[in-house]
């Protein structure tokens, strides 16, 4: 089994409300894969229905091939789990947690617990309670980390740190990913991802729009700024072969995200009376994740909305 | 060796790292033989993701500027220094290019670039002498 985690068909309504539509793609063995979508886009909805905390309302979820739903118990032994917002028993000390928790897991917990405590420097014989934001999250990577799980899910862990604690979160989810073992985690630092991430996916109100390696993404997609003589010209053929993924055009400047930009279409562009500047650059991953979750604007026209790919019109409708 | 990394610049971050690796063996930070940072550490160091500081080291192993030593780490290889030298000699190059590329499309003649070029060329040799 390659995939740690597989996610088919996946829908999800609250209500009237589609919070997951149709979700499919499957998480690769020793990947940090990185889940973005803003805020409401279902992505804490798919991390709670891996774990078995959410019914779905139509397809499957397999986790370390296991049903969640099915077996949870035996999810929580080899799935490790950061929620945004950790419940931990307030009025247990920061070592009474380790013991605690340590009662549910193989010998060897506590100690590894314990040297992880040292590590980030908490202190043993604080309450849970007088801890910082910080100091919490802390506590709860390391009860997470430490039955050394196949697979750790962290749904936002570096929201509202500081600095030096998420450099300390990135180290240790550099560590896992450094002995093998799965990270998936869900962010708003898109900075964070794009060095960390091998993989990402992005989720836009319930529906997938993209996943992919990281680096094959980013080398796959180009940002065309063309300016145009005269914008009301119908533009060269050679656009119909790109996939274009997301247009703006602003008087006589057309920005584009397109897929399949070769050198023999600039060639032809740059012959092209009507366009007289060609600028060709590499996205880094805000640019992609703006182009993947922006709608089109309206400055578009009707007609030629109608020649766009598929793609296109997916990211229209989402 | 003081290695950094911009995420967002457009080139990718294993090849951002076989760059600056280069040019530290070019400049002689780094001198054969040297025992360099596992790629655990140095991806701990760097905040970046294990597989792509792997990735970089795999490309370093094959142009034979690193070599894995058993047991012991990578190091970089006798002969590194020469051809990181002219390595970085191409990359220089390229940049020329790039520049030169976007002045021609700006409507500079040839006249007034190599003008250009001459007077930049002085500056740039005066102040390295008033540094060594």
């Amino acid at each position: 089994m390659r995939e740690v985690i597989s996610v088919n068909r996946v829908s999800k309504r609250f209500g009237m409300r589609n919070a997951l539509n149709n979700v499919t793609f499957s998480v690769p063995r020793g990947v940090v894969f990185a889940l973005l979508g803003e805020n409401g886009a279902g992505k804490s909805t798919l991390i709670r229905s891996m774990l078995g905390y959410v019914k779905l309302t139509s397809g499957i979820i397999s986790v370390c091939g296991l049903n969640p739903l099915k077996n949870p118990l035996e999810i929580r032994r080899r799935v490790g789990y950061v929620s945004d917002a950790p419940g931990l028993y307030e009025w247990m000390t920061v070592a009474q947690a380790g013991w605690y928790v340590s009662g549910f897991y193989p010998e060897g917990f506590l100690k590894s617990y314990t040297q992880k405590i040292n590590e980030f420097q908490l202190p043993h014989d604080s309450k849970i309670r007088d801890l910082s934001k910080g100091m919490r999250a802390k506590v709860a990577l390391s009860l997470a980390m430490s039955f050394d799980p196949e697979l750790l899910i962290l749904d936002e862990p570096t929201s509202g740190l500081d600095p030096l604690v998420r450099r300390s979160f990135l180290e240790s989810m550099i560590d896992r990913a450094a002995a093998g073992q799965t990270v998936f985690l869900s962010s708003h630092q898109i900075a964070e991802v794009e060095r960390v991430a091998d993989w990402v996916a992005i989720l836009h109100k319930g529906e997938l729009q993209i996943v992919a390696p990281l680096e094959e993404l980013k080398s796959s997609v180009t940002i065309l700024d063309l300016s145009l003589r005269d914008p009301l010209l119908a533009l060269p053929e050679a656009m119909d072969q790109m996939e274009v993924l997301h247009r703006t055009q602003r008087g006589r400047t057309l920005h584009m995200m397109v897929r399949g930009f070769t050198p023999e279409i600039e060639a032809s562009l740059s012959q092209n009376a009507n366009l007289f500047e060609i600028k060709a650059i590499r996205p880094n991953l805000e640019d992609l994740y703006l182009g993947f979750t922006q709608p089109f604007e309206s400055q578009f026209s009707h007609e030629s909305k109608a020649q766009t790919s598929s793609a296109a019109k997916k990211s229209e409708v989402a | 060796m003081q290695l950094t990394i911009e995420p967002n610049n457009g080139i990718p971050i294993y090849e951002q790292l076989v760059r600056q690796i280069k040019y530290a063996i070019a400049e002689g930070v780094l001198v054969p033989g040297q025992v360099i940072p596992s790629v655990r550490d140095l991806a701990k160091q760097l905040t970046v993701n294990p597989n792509t500081v792997q990735r970089a080291y795999f490309q370093l192993q094959n142009e034979d500027v690193l070599q894995s030593l058993r047991g012991r780490g990578v190091a970089v290889c006798d002969g590194a220094k020469k051809q990181c030298v002219v390595d970085r000699q191409h990359l220089l190059a390229e940049r020329l290019e790039a520049v030169l590329d976007e002045a021609i499309r700006g409507g500079l003649d040839e006249d007034r670039l190599r003008t250009m070029f001459e007077k930049a060329l002085k500056s740039a040799i005066r102040t390295g002498d008033r540094q060594s």
